[in-house]
């Protein structure tokens, strides 16, 4: 660990210790201190030890509705958020209105799964439904697909725009027989649907419709038979050498959603969107698989064919998926919080042990981070796995209590990959796991919020200008990463398109992750740190098991600011304004400027501020004079530029626009600034570099005389 | 007195030659300051009246500033121009130019004088460009070579169990590309050092001479050459770990002395292959006639046989 990060760490150990009482009651204590409490606390329970936190009520969780200890909690801080999974008589988290009983068997030599699935709907929807839709999710593998198509256009993650098409990244899912209960063989009445954008030839979204309707309030079963072709490993799933990573790989029923069926075909920039249920998943695998899958197992059989049946079981969760490779090495530890013990399994691919330390280690600060700040983790398990070499296409991607990570046999200390793919995958168990949004339609409230909490986290945890890359000769902060990301393709999209319809895939990533995590960094610069979080805790505990929309979230935060956020959300949000404001200029003139022999000592100073983007927002310019003196000046930023002018017995030493840290929104921090004298320090550390560059490139050239 | 070994006679004629190594080290500088002006002098606007320039690339070396400088609309990091690569090739083509002259010193291990220097540098120009000709032509396959290795670690990979497979394939497979390379390297290195000692007119009989001169003496001159890389590789290392590892962030001076040592260091060894080639060839040129008979004289014919 670098010089920083020591430092670090033992302020934060000594800050717990003074805070650990104040903590537990009052919501009062400056951020970073919290946060160095958290990171601390993290580092203690590296070792498996148990952490206390403040005791604290148990609150029922309700759907639907706030209760009264619901926002106590929110309000109290960590000390009030000690949860239990479910209350004391078992009732489940969520609405469950699908349960799913799946039983597959692995060829692992053919990379298939031959399946059947009984699927039990319960129609909550408060009307009749006849027919219902299921996503296909496999049959995006094929080159005719909408999402392969999309892909050749503008790529995707870990694929390139223009890639070519490789058999050996065929996959599918076929429903050779369908079932209903009361109504029988529908087999023949699946049609394939494209209701986005009438590609016929994609296969990822099929329908059926019953013979009669479901009432409201009854429930259908669904018995199904189908097969999968797993693809070679792309797009989050698939096999490579004997690994498989199994995710989206049985018929899904589409979400009954603000009145209407919400089944989305597969696109190159979508994810997921399933309703809460239960889970009982029977895996047959050959003996020498190590496997892991996002349930408990609950049961395992050894059968006479050398194959051994897993039995999992899930609950409050909306998707199942499993992984197996006989050379895993699951390395086990647990955590404790607030809601009880949490079983660690990481299964490490040969090669990456060197990460396992690295993977626990960040995802116990992150268990630690979320249940102080955020709330509970109600479930009791936790599963990290780490795809081979050649396989990290299925890394980097996130499921109900099942995560997969990313390293390489090489990773660097100081390059916090892991660290990052593992905090930001387990904090979707919160958002999307938990507050299940409709990533389809709103990426940005999984992704974004996800991002925007990743950078608090790792700043915490590995300090806030070295949390991605902390090297002696370089050093990248979360927060400067997610801007970067943003400032790529800032001006193309806003938040609020739905994930397919972004301009390319450079245009989503950028501003689904990088955008609104920095909008919500802007965003504590409006309302303070302190009510940002207090409104992710509030909007957390208030919608967890629920679908969500981003009104209900923004609304959240204008709640509890007490502000009115309108004017920040219509350009951040739904618009694609850019932020820019610069010191257009900044100088001061001797008031007798035309009297060489004048004994007037005083000055004028002017400053011009400019708003260079078409985003308005209030702004705060700091002027400080060689005498040591300062102005403070708050401009509205409406109009395109305004000037202050000061006459004083001393000229102008430097003007700040939102000193600090500022406002990361904006498009370009160096122009916020003028200092009269200029410091041209790192304009000849840059000089000395490139020069340097250019001399050894020089003698690579040279190499050819 | 025992002779030292080659490439001792190699530094010692670097070290007495070092008009060589400066002219060679400061015609780079230059051309390197002026190949990276034009990104300095758009980034010092953005950065010398900045209050965020000195927390965030002094003090430290925060990557993210880079990256913002280069997506603002100015875009004052972007070089879009080719500057930046013009004038170390550029650089190249100069020292195409001062190799006949930096043998030609070498071989002589001579104080030439600033005209014959130059002199020598344009006489053996011309050849000098025919052998990049040549080596062009002969890059070819090697190149080939080069794109076949991921086709192949593909195929390795698809067949293999095991994931790392390909990586010590892809690994083996970049150190014999290497080799290649160094071998190819070091025949037309000899092919200019028989240029100069011979004053060979004919490239494709200085190659072939080379070829020969390589083949027969295969491990020496590899090894001759290997080492001092080896040496010079290690000292570069050792510079950069200083730079990146225990220099701090503002040790701009020391950082630039520091460089420049370390460029001076890859110069030299460049030049200690030079010489170390040019004193072998004179020591095989030495041996080759020293193991020669002298060529039979004929008997004097007594003059009345001649006349009868």
């Amino acid at each position: 660990m670098r010089r920083f990060g020591v430092a670090w760490l033992w302020g934060g150990v000594a800050g717990a210790a003074l805070l650990s009482f104040g903590m537990a009651h009052a919501g009062t204590a400056p951020h970073g201190t919290r946060i160095a409490t958290a990171a601390a606390r993290a580092g203690t329970t590296s070792r498996g030890t148990a952490v206390s936190t403040a005791a604290a009520p148990a609150s029922s969780v309700r759907t639907g509705e706030r209760t009264t200890q619901d926002s106590n909690a929110a309000t109290k801080g960590s000390a009030g958020m000690a949860m239990k999974a479910a209350d004391g008589a078992g009732q489940p988290l969520s609405t469950r209105v699908v349960a799913y009983q799946i039983d597959a068997k692995l060829d692992a030599e053919k990379h298939t799964i031959a399946a059947s699935e009984t699927l039990t709907y319960k129609n909550l929807t408060g009307q009749p439904q006849q027919t219902l839709p299921f996503h296909l999710y496999l049959n995006a593998f094929q080159p005719q697909s909408t999402l392969m198509t999309e892909v050749r256009l503008s790529g995707t993650r870990g694929t390139g725009a223009g890639s070519g098409w490789d058999r050996k990244h065929y996959g599918s899912i076929t429903v050779t027989k369908l079932e209903v209960d009361g109504a029988g063989d529908l087999t023949d009445k699946m049609q394939f649907v494209q209701p986005d954008d009438k590609n016929a030839d994609d296969h990822t979204v099929m329908q059926v419709t019953l013979p009669k309707p479901v009432a409201p309030g009854e429930s259908v079963t669904f018995r199904m038979k189908f097969d999968d072709v797993l693809p070679e490993v792309l797009e989050r799933t698939g096999y490579k050498h004997d690994f498989v990573m199994v995710g989206q790989w049985f018929p899904k029923v589409g979400v009954w959603w603000k009145g209407a069926w919400n089944c989305h075909q597969f696109h190159a920039t979508t994810e997921f969107f399933a309703d809460f249920g239960t889970f009982d998943v029977k895996l047959t695998v050959p003996q020498n698989e190590v496997t892991g899958a996002g349930g408990d197992l609950v049961a395992t059989q050894n059968n006479s064919d050398e194959t051994k049946t897993l039995t999992y079981h899930s609950e409050d969760v909306h998707d199942f998926s499993w992984t197996a490779s006989p050379t895993y090495t699951d390395v086990e530890d647990s955590w404790t919080g607030s809601a009880g013990v949490v079983k660690i399994h990481v299964l490490m691919s040969p090669g990456n042990m060197a990460s396992a330390p690295r993977y626990i280690k960040v995802l116990k600060g992150t268990l630690q981070f979320y249940d102080e700040w955020i709330g509970p983790y109600p479930y009791d398990r936790i599963t990290v796995v780490d795809p081979p070499h050649g396989g990290m296409d299925a890394g980097g991607m996130e499921y109900p209590t099942l995560i997969t990570a990313g390293t390489t046999w090489y990773m660097p200390e100081g390059a916090l990959i892991p660290e990052v793919v593992v905090e930001h995958e387990f904090g979707h168990q919160y958002w999307y796991g938990m507050v299940a949004t409709n990533e389809f339609e709103e990426a940005w409230l999984d992704e974004g919020i996800n991002s925007y909490v990743e950078v608090k986290a790792m700043d915490a945890l590995y300090g806030k200008n070295t949390s991605f890359f902390n090297f002696p000769f370089a050093q990248l902060g979360e927060a400067g990463e997610q801007r970067v990301s943003y400032l790529d393709e800032p001006d193309y999209d806003p938040l609020t398109r739905f994930a397919w319809k972004f301009a390319n895939d450079q245009s989503y990533g950028g501003v689904t992750y990088g955008k609104t995590a920095t909008v919500l960094l802007t965003l504590e610069k409006v309302i303070g740190e302190k009510k940002m979080m207090q409104a992710l805790r509030e909007y957390f505990l208030h919608y967890r098991f629920q679908h969500p929309t981003g009104t209900d979230f923004l609304k959240t935060i204008e709640d509890v600011s007490g502000q009115d956020l309108s004017w920040y959300f219509n350009q951040a949000v739904s618009g694609t304004n850019i932020l820019d404001y610069e010191i257009a200029d900044a100088h001061s003139d001797a008031v007798k400027w035309y009297d060489l022999n004048s004994k007037d000592a005083n000055f004028r100073t002017y400053v011009t501020v400019h708003r260079k983007g078409d985003f308005v927002a209030p702004v705060e310019v700091l002027v400080k004079f060689e005498d040591g003196s300062s102005a403070t000046e708050h401009w509205d930023g409406k109009d395109r530029w305004m000037r202050y002018e000061y006459v004083k017995p001393t000229e102008m030493a430097s003007a700040e626009i939102d000193p600090g840290d500022g406002m990361l929104l904006d498009r370009d921090l160096f122009n916020n600034s003028y200092v009269e004298k200029p410091d041209t320090r790192a304009t000849q550390k840059l000089r000395n570099l490139w020069t340097f560059a250019a001399q050894c490139l020089s003698q690579l050239y040279s190499w050819l005389t | 007195m025992e002779r030292p070994k080659v490439f001792i006679e190699g530094a010692g004629i670097v070290w007495r030659r070092q008009r060589a190594l400066w002219l060679v080290y400061f015609v780079g500088l230059f051309l390197a300051y002026l190949g990276s002006y034009g990104l300095t002098s758009r980034v010092a606007p953005a950065l010398e009246h900045s209050a965020q320039t000195a927390p965030r690339l002094y003090h430290a070396f925060d990557v993210s500033a880079l990256a913002e400088l280069a997506e603002t609309p100015e875009r004052p990091f972007v070089q879009t121009n080719t500057n930046y690569y013009f004038f170390p090739l550029l650089n190249a083509l100069f020292m195409l130019f001062v190799t006949g002259g930096i043998l030609a010193n070498y071989e002589r291990n001579t104080r030439l004088s600033t005209g014959e220097f130059f002199g020598a540098c344009g006489y053996h120009f011309w050849r000098f460009f025919r052998l990049l000709l040549y080596l062009t032509i002969v890059l070819i396959p090697l190149y080939l070579l080069t794109e076949s290795v991921d086709p192949i670690s593909g195929r390795v990979d698809d067949a293999s169990i095991s994931p790392f497979t390909s990586v010590y394939f892809e690994i083996g497979a970049w150190a014999v590309i290497l080799i290649l390379a160094m071998i190819v390297r070091i025949w037309f290195d000899m092919a200019q050092v028989i240029a100069v000692a011979e004053d060979e007119r004919r490239m494709h009989s200085a190659l072939g001479q080379s070829a020969r001169l390589l083949g027969r003496n295969f491990f020496s001159l590899v090894w001759l050459f290997l080492r001092i890389a080896l040496i010079g590789g290690i000292a570069f290392g050792l510079g950069a770990y200083l730079w990146a590892i225990v220099l701090r962030p503002e040790s701009v001076w020391k950082a630039i002395i520091l460089g420049q040592l370390m460029v001076l260091t890859l110069i030299a060894t460049r030049l200690w292959q030079r010489a170390s080639e040019a004193a072998w060839y004179g020591r095989y040129k030495a041996a080759m006639e020293a193991s020669t008979p002298p060529a039979p004289v004929p008997a004097p014919v007594p003059a009345m046989a001649v006349l009868n």
